[in-house]
């Protein structure tokens, strides 16, 4: 098990000249802190237009800092959205490498294709097309950082041959991932030979079910890239603290508010018919998992409270086959950053070390001083 | 936190319906005709047209819906709405100030049942094979025309109809007061299209809905369904901060 955080950067309002700032600084103060108490990877969202609920349009820009703030943490662009209208697939080609360069060899590339009407009507994106679009950015990509030059006519997308540069540090290329909301998706991941990153979970036995088709599906693929990532990672939300009771209030108070902004949002299958979108994406799945449980009792799939009983919880997660749990630390500032800070440090303390992963990642940490090269990032990098 | 409404409703509830709680009729409506098209708004409106209870959608939207019903208790009617998209705490609603409908026998009762801020209007619904059009004219003339074009079936489960909250008074113990009621009726698909939306007038003040300037078409649907009216289950008081204004009833 590997343990990474996961950033949608929320800004609460009223905003002032200085609150995206501040929020920015307090992020990338907790990735530092993140690397050097042994996190496996960070990862940042690309979204746009979403008031309060994310102000991280331009993760590429935030992961570069990370990278250059960090020794060790691997860098995951998490997503890019595979979408003519938000992102040219040569561009986002192009960017991947150099991040990955800048990181020496620490990126991980996501892809997917976003799910809010918010977002998709703001670049008039056509919802029907979105994942057709990602199905072929997928295969084109890493062809692009692979092939001396590159040239291709496809559906939406056709160019002459041209050398796309630079090239990614980590060789073949990095590690792909596809953000996973709807249901099925996890499957084409698997079909594709990409990592299953999770934004969402449901109750254990489901995610059993899911991790185990993944795994029976993926043996089978007909991978995009290099190489096949088989890897299943999850998210949740995370607020570790000495006296269980506090901890999970104030973890509950985090789900909370992350949930309630995002609720704020127009998802794509509320505002257009579509089959595109069979279901609401991210968003009411962690709704529920924040606020389904017995009142009085900490929702049983989180993340938060005192480290014997985030280890109980993480221990299930793992039991159902993930190899990985991103945390979701803060949301619109409702956890002042030196909690957020203390939180990270008991983790790191006192639940990392009865994980076999963490810990050996941790130890690695205390000697790690320089950059991987690009044998060590590729032997590692999934 | 996010932002929330700033409107008064005093004066549209002044004139609202009141409605007995617990002695609403169960009514089925089936093969309801139900068209229905969305728009972008101007941020202008974003919360001058929602009261405190509630929270603007991000884009702010209004939802037209024209229901047409061959049968019901009251007899067949032509329902017209334009509902401002929002949030109840963190569940999606569509925002009800006023509404009409072509039949008095079902205006009185869809007042009494549901609270709808309900006139009587020519309504109509016109269903062709190249577009579906509907209007709804007053006194004062025509205050609402919009049409479906180029219609294309879809799956009925590709349609997510939101739940309305009408300005409306609730009658409880004898005790009168204003109430926004929620009405989320269940719908069991027989047919439903898709296509482009076309919105020729909108006369906003007939619609209590001044500031409401459609900016951005978004969607529009078509669809046959046997429709059943709710039990009232939720009520929200209007002036109340959104995580504290929903009250359970029934």
């Amino acid at each position: 098990m590997k343990f990474g955080i996961f950033y949608e950067i929320s800004v609460p309002r009223p905003w002032e000249n200085d609150t995206e700032y501040k929020v920015y600084q307090n992020c990338l103060e907790q990735v530092r802190l993140a690397d050097e108490l042994g996190f496996d990877q960070v990862w940042a969202v690309e979204h746009h237009f979403l008031e309060e609920y994310s102000h991280c349009s331009a993760p590429e820009v935030f992961l570069t800092a990370c990278a250059a703030q960090t020794k060790n943490i691997r860098i995951g662009r998490g997503i890019t959205v595979c979408v003519p209208q938000f992102n040219s697939p040569i561009k986002a080609a192009e960017v991947a490498a150099t991040m990955d360069i800048i990181s020496g060899g620490r990126l991980e590339f996501g892809t997917g294709r976003s799910a809010t009407w918010t977002e998709l009507g703001g670049f008039s994106a056509d919802p029907d097309e979105t994942k057709k679009t990602w199905d072929e950015w997928t295969r084109i990509i890493p062809k692009m950082w692979t092939e001396d030059r590159f040239g291709y006519e496809g559906r939406a997308f056709s160019m002459p041959k041209r050398a796309i540069l630079p090239k990614p540090y980590q060789k073949p290329h990095p590690p792909m991932w596809v953000a996973v909301t709807s249901p099925g998706t996890e499957l084409d991941a698997a079909d594709r030979g990409m990592g299953s990153l999770g934004l969402t979970f449901g109750g254990f036995s489901e995610q059993e079910k899911k991790v185990a088709e993944y795994r029976r599906r993926i043996k089978y693929c007909t991978p995009v890239g290099a190489f096949v990532n088989e890897a299943v990672n999850s998210v949740n939300f995370l607020f570790c603290h000495e006296d269980n009771m506090y901890g999970a209030r104030t973890g509950q108070r985090l789900a909370g508010t992350f949930n309630y902004l995002a609720e704020q949002l127009l998802a794509a299958r509320q505002a257009y018919p579509t089959r595109s979108y069979p279901n609401l994406g991210l968003l009411p799945a962690l709704r529920r998992e924040a606020t389904d449980s017995v009142e009085g009792q900490i929702p049983e799939g989180l993340a938060i409270g005192n480290p014997d009983r985030i280890v109980e919880v993480i221990k299930k997660w793992e039991a159902t086959g993930l190899d990985r749990i991103n945390f979701l630390l803060n949301a619109a500032e409702t956890v002042p950053q030196a909690e957020v800070l203390a939180s990270l440090r008991l983790f790191a303390k006192e639940v990392m070390p009865k994980f076999k992963d963490s810990a050996a990642t941790a130890a690695a940490t205390a000697s790690a001083t320089a950059p991987r090269t690009p044998a060590t990032a590729a032997a590692g990098g999934a | 936190m996010p932002l929330t409404g700033t409107r008064d409703l005093s004066n549209i509830l002044a004139a609202s319906a009141i409605v007995p709680v617990g002695k609403e009729e169960h009514w089925e409506l089936p093969g309801a005709q139900i068209l229905q098209l969305m728009y972008e708004i101007d941020d202008s409106g974003m919360t001058s047209l929602l009261p405190p209870a509630l929270h603007p959608t991000v884009p702010p939207t209004v939802v037209f819906t024209v229901t047409r019903a061959p049968e019901s208790p009251a007899g067949p009617f032509v329902l017209a709405q334009v509902r401002v998209g929002c949030r109840s705490g963190a569940r999606p609603r569509g925002f009800s100030a006023a509404a009409y409908c072509d039949s008095p026998r079902a205006t009185e009762a869809l007042r009494r049942n549901w609270g709808y801020p309900l006139e009587v209007a020519e309504c109509s619904l016109v269903k062709r094979y190249d577009r579906i059009d509907a209007q709804v004219a007053t006194a004062a003339g025509i205050v609402l025309k919009l049409s479906l074009m180029n219609p294309e079936p879809i799956g009925g489960n590709d349609l997510l109809y939101l739940s309305t909250l009408n300005v409306a008074r609730v009658e409880r113990d004898g005790i009168v007061s204003g109430r926004l009621v929620q009405v989320d009726p269940d719908y069991v698909f027989r047919s439903a299209d898709r296509g482009k939306p076309q919105l020729e007038v909108f006369d906003v003040p007939a619609w209590q809905l001044e500031g409401a300037r459609t900016n951005w078409p978004v969607s529009a649907s078509y669809a046959v369904a046997d429709v059943t009216m709710p039990a009232l289950r939720y009520l929200v008081d209007p002036v109340k901060a959104p995580l504290a204004s929903v009250e359970r009833v029934g």
